[in-house]
């Protein structure tokens, strides 16, 4: 059910991506000498085949050379990562602000 | 649609401090242990190492994401299987039938190069740490 427009519900979709995939992120950098590890990434959300939905999938991100135990984390890669997810998140929850004062002025008395 | 929640993301990060801390701790432990000529076992120290696995974070479980969600632990902390370095000193009390001393064959070079590069990866850690952190105080800033 929208809340007035679909703009909120589809603003709050991306928090909870670039959550999840923050998580996702935070997890490659842990495991920065785990022998055989190869870091992990969520794809953007694309539409699903009801129009409704969106498909999130993950895939192995490629990362760096591969080291001689196998792990292939580059760690500059993957902060640079975390940082350019931090800012979209940023950018929409200060989207959502903004149109939650927009709702309010048009609720308001225009004042 | 279920999902994790920022306390997920701090925990995995917080799983790879504290890998982190071991080795650093394990490091430490062979610099300090260098010139150990008899350990608790009777011979010299053994460099010791630590070995990481990835595991699954209990906070993610039920996220559809749980499977790519992973944190770090210490799976073992392995014994140095090289050999001791001998050292001709017959007056030594751990000398054996030969006069010879066996100092564990410790590189104080190789363990620098460990410790920095445990603080290095710990540093890391936190940076992402307190971007989840930093994350988490904006969505409260919604709306204000």
């Amino acid at each position: 059910m929208p809340a007035i427009d679909g703009s909120l519900e589809t603003l709050q979709a991306a928090l909870t991506y670039h959550r999840e995939r923050h998580t996702v992120l935070a997890g490659n950098v842990a495991n920065l000498d785990t022998p055989g590890y190869r870091p992990l990434d969520l794809s953007r959300p694309s539409p699903g085949g009801d129009g409704q939905t969106q498909v999130i999938t993950s895939f192995d991100d490629g990362g760096a050379f591969q080291g001689p135990d196998g792990n292939a984390v580059s760690l500059e890669r993957e902060l640079a990562k975390i940082d350019a997810n931090r800012t979209r998140y940023n950018t929409t929850a200060e989207l959502v602000s903004r149109r939650i004062a927009m709702l309010r002025y048009a609720a308001g008395d225009g004042t | 649609m279920s999902t994790t929640d920022f306390f997920s993301a701090m925990e995995v990060s917080a799983s790879g401090l504290s890998a982190q801390r071991t080795r650093m701790n394990v490091a430490s432990s062979n610099l300090a242990n260098a010139q150990t000529t008899q350990a608790a076992d009777g011979g010299a120290y053994k460099r010791r190492d630590v070995v990481m696995k990835s595991t699954d974070v209990p906070g993610a479980q039920g996220s559809q994401f749980q499977q790519f969600i992973k944190g770090v632990a210490v799976e073992q902390i392995t014994e140095d299987q090289r050999p001791p370095r001998l050292e001709y000193d017959p007056g030594h009390p751990h000398a054996n039938a030969e006069g010879y001393v066996a100092y564990p064959n410790i590189n104080p070079v190789e363990e620098m190069v460990d410790m920095i590069t445990a603080s290095r990866a710990y540093e890391a850690g936190i940076t992402a740490m307190s971007t989840a952190v930093n994350m988490a105080e904006r969505a409260l800033g919604i709306g204000r």
